[in-house]
């Protein structure tokens, strides 16, 4: 491969002109993949590394989302009592009890009202949560109307800074804290104390009680115990997975539709790169009747055709990524289906995805190049060498 | 003009280059055209809606509901001339996946709220007069197969409206006169919902028709201040921000849409460009033949421009022709609810049309000076 190789690089870099084009067409492709994808990546993301596997989600049965949810106050109690349930020094189960509403905030871009989440925790949610961290402030005191308020909700939103006064349920909340939770949904709510939530929203009970399990690899068993519980007509899931279904609605939106995007998009650049490749074989006619006269065989031809249309796009795949790495931390909001509310997240470009986006330009430069690699390969010698 | 036949001849000159050219960029102008559909379908929704109707929410959000009482109060407000009100059911349909907008109305005062709803006064009356009637939308129905008379059981996904599973019966199909009515809702009769919920009277929202549309915002303002330290304050809006703020929801719909629409428009610069510029190389000695018989720089600068015009063209009239037949609302049979029905009008196929021809030309610009400035005895001196 080794001259045959560097003739076809050679001859690439001759024609820069075409190349950089072709290169160019492929690079948006891939830019619009990765960006696109990023995302759908994004968004999962923060719903899934919300849920953390050493913590388990208790729902109604058949519920599908906390909204539409119900827990009764008297199986609080039950739900703590249970042995599979994690303490606390002092002795408390680590269980909170949460209910969440929507209220509606003016964004800061634009001043339109948005819906963004409340959540009503129990005492020990903080411990519950160990990916929560405060930048300012500190956590509400319980049995007080003070919250705390995830930082992309800070930023999104106005009226949100420490100290400020938010009215929402007939009240007036003060907020002493600003919270992080490495990107989770969690930056996108409002937290305060369950029990005072309630009466103020006319909500009697909560929606849903998250437990720390005490040995995470026996969910099993805790959940053969809530089941066993006639009193319980809860489901319980890890909270992963319960994050995890959340974002399957408007997740497999944004990937359809990136997907749709981008394939319809790289039709065009294969035909692109289709065109530089039948040019090239046209122009170097000549030269590859003498290969083949040398006594290169087709198979070799095909393959070194192959690989300068590969090479050629996958440089355009690295251009493309370079193109879209600038988004990567980007915040932006999307609205999630499952919960009515805006949910704030970041454009994630991944490792994986930056492969999947050289791998996705290898692909086009394949798919472009294998025809007219075929077409060289098929010349017919003598004829190839009379050729001006 | 009197070059056309030399422009269509160098077009037809590498048949499988052109086509892959016209290829793509019909691809682009299907994209394209497909990505100023979707968002001139959120547009037109909030163009339709009415400005003489306004819309009252609690203020907290619109999850919560408020009392029937409140319906005396908002017709009692000065300027207000009829008031509906309607409720979200949020039911399941055999399956989670299959989700569509059902609302929980009165529908005597619905229906006079909306005429867009069209309905026959035949179907409008059983529909009314049956209880557990309920209508759909026609682009529901052709979803489903619902026909009048059929049976729809829905199974309550909101705990307050109990567990057991609700069954309607299809009274009529309407269809929507303007594009704020989703094709795909389903409504039945709110007292129906109501007598089997564990929290009785309330109501999601609330619909006025204010008489003059200049005075909806004082109104509104009016309407709220009537229950403001109430337990139920409200949020009153006319209807036509509050289905812009719906739309700004879904995330920066304008800003995405248009950068991939950017996106394809320069990939199509760069493959038409390449193709153009491949297309002049190829014709290096011919063109030199054409000045030394005395064709001008400018008659040969234009014969290229033509040429990526006529390729692009035609790459723009497939492209937008197959917009127009294959992303029609009906053949795509989107679910509605949160994404209005959208489709590919006459007006996108112009847009996609300019755009083709922009790119044919801006494609072929820089092969064409290159052509018009060759050096004739340099190029008729070059071999291939």
């Amino acid at each position: 491969m080794g001259l045959i190789g560097s003739y076809n690089l050679r001859s690439m870099i001759v024609r820069k002109g075409t190349a950089a084009m072709t290169a160019g067409g492929i690079a948006m492709v891939v830019a619009v993949f990765v960006m696109t994808m990023a995302i759908a990546q994004g968004f999962r993301g923060a719903l899934v590394s919300s849920g953390s596997n050493d913590n388990a989600i208790l729902l109604r049965k058949g519920a599908t989302s906390e909204t539409v949810s119900a827990v009764l106050r008297p199986q609080l109690p039950l739900i703590e009592a249970l042995p599979h349930v994690a303490r606390a020094a002092d002795g408390h189960a680590l269980a909170s009890p949460e209910l969440v509403v929507i209220i509606s905030l003016p964004r800061k871009s634009d001043g339109n009202p948005a819906n963004v989440p409340v959540r009503g925790v129990g005492p020990l949610a903080y411990e519950i949560r160990s990916t929560l961290k405060f930048v300012e402030g500190r956590r509400f005191t319980p049995g007080t109307r003070e919250v705390n308020v995830g930082r992309q909700a800070v930023n999104r939103f106005s009226g949100l800074g420490i100290g400020s006064d938010l009215k929402f349920g007939a009240a007036t909340w003060k907020v002493v804290g600003i919270f992080t939770a490495d990107d989770a949904s969690f930056e996108s709510e409002v937290w305060g104390d369950v029990d005072l939530m309630q009466p103020a929203f006319q909500r009697n009970g909560y929606q849903s009680v998250t437990v720390r399990l005490a040995d995470p690899s026996a969910f099993e068993s805790f959940e053969s115990a809530v089941v066993a519980d006639p009193r319980l007509d809860l489901k319980p899931s890890r909270e992963r997975d319960y994050y995890e279904g959340q974002s399957s609605t408007t997740g497999a939106l944004i990937r359809i539709f990136a997907l749709f995007v981008t394939s319809i998009l790289s039709i065009g650049a294969v035909f692109g790169a289709m065109n530089t490749m039948y040019a090239a074989v046209a122009y170097r006619t000549r030269e590859i009747g003498t290969l083949r006269a040398l006594g290169f065989s087709r198979l070799r031809i095909i393959a070194a055709f192959l690989a300068e249309s590969v090479a050629l796009a996958v440089v355009g795949g690295v251009i493309g990524c370079i193109l879209a790495l600038p988004v990567n931390g980007l915040s932006t909001g999307a609205m999630n289906m499952t919960s009515f509310s805006e949910l704030a997240f970041k454009f994630r470009v991944t490792p994986g995805l930056l492969v999947g986006g050289l791998v996705f330009s290898a692909v086009m430069g394949a798919l472009g190049g294998l025809l007219p690699a075929i077409r060289a390969a098929r010349l017919p010698v003598a004829r190839a060498l009379r050729e001006i | 003009m009197k070059f056309a036949g030399l422009v269509v001849k160098s077009v037809r000159r590498n048949k499988r280059r052109t086509t892959l050219t016209v290829l793509s960029v019909a691809i682009a102008v299907f994209l394209f055209s497909s990505l100023r559909a979707v968002l001139d379908g959120f547009k037109a929704v909030s163009a339709a809606s009415s400005s003489t109707r306004v819309v009252t929410l609690r203020s907290t959000s619109m999850i919560f509901s408020m009392p029937t009482s409140h319906e005396q109060t908002i017709r009692s407000t000065p300027g207000v001339e009829d008031v509906t009100y309607a409720n979200w059911f949020g039911g399941i349909y055999k399956d989670p996946k299959n989700f569509f907008g059902q609302f929980a109305i009165d529908p005597v005062s619905y229906l006079r709220m909306y005429p867009e709803v069209i309905l026959s006064d035949e179907d409008k009356r059983a529909f009314i007069e049956d209880r557990t009637g309920c209508i759909v939308g026609d682009g529901l129905a052709k979803k489903y197969g619902f026909k009048v008379g059929d049976k729809i059981v829905l199974q309550p996904g909101i705990p307050v409206y109990g567990s057991q599973d609700y069954e309607f019966t299809v009274r009529g199909i309407y269809r929507p006169g303007a594009s704020n009515i989703d094709h795909q809702s389903m409504m039945f009769h709110w007292k129906y919902a109501d007598e089997r919920s564990t929290i009785k009277g309330q109501i999601g929202w609330f619909v006025a028709r204010v008489s003059n549309p200049d005075q909806a915002t004082k109104v509104a303002l009016a309407i709220d201040q009537q229950f403001a330290n109430s337990a139920y304050e409200t949020k009153t809006d006319t209807e036509q921000a509050f289905t812009a703020q719906f739309a700004s929801m879904l995330g920066n719909l304008n800003l995405l849409l248009g950068s991939v629409a950017l996106a394809v428009v320069i990939t199509t610069l760069f493959v038409a460009g390449n193709t153009m510029a491949m297309s002049v190389r190829e014709r290096t000695t011919e063109i030199a033949v054409m000045r030394t018989l005395g064709f001008r720089a400018a008659t040969i600068f234009s014969l290229v421009v033509g040429e990526g015009f006529l390729v692009a063209l035609a790459g723009g009239v497939l492209g937008a022709l197959f917009a127009r037949i294959i992303v029609n609302a009906e053949a795509l049979g989107l679910s509605g609810g949160f994404i209005p029905a959208f489709g590919v009008n006459n007006f996108n196929v112009l847009v996609g049309l300019g755009l083709s021809a922009f790119i044919g030309i801006a494609a072929s610009l820089i092969p064409a000076t290159m052509a018009s400035r060759l050096k004739i005895v340099d190029a008729l001196r070059r071999v291939a």
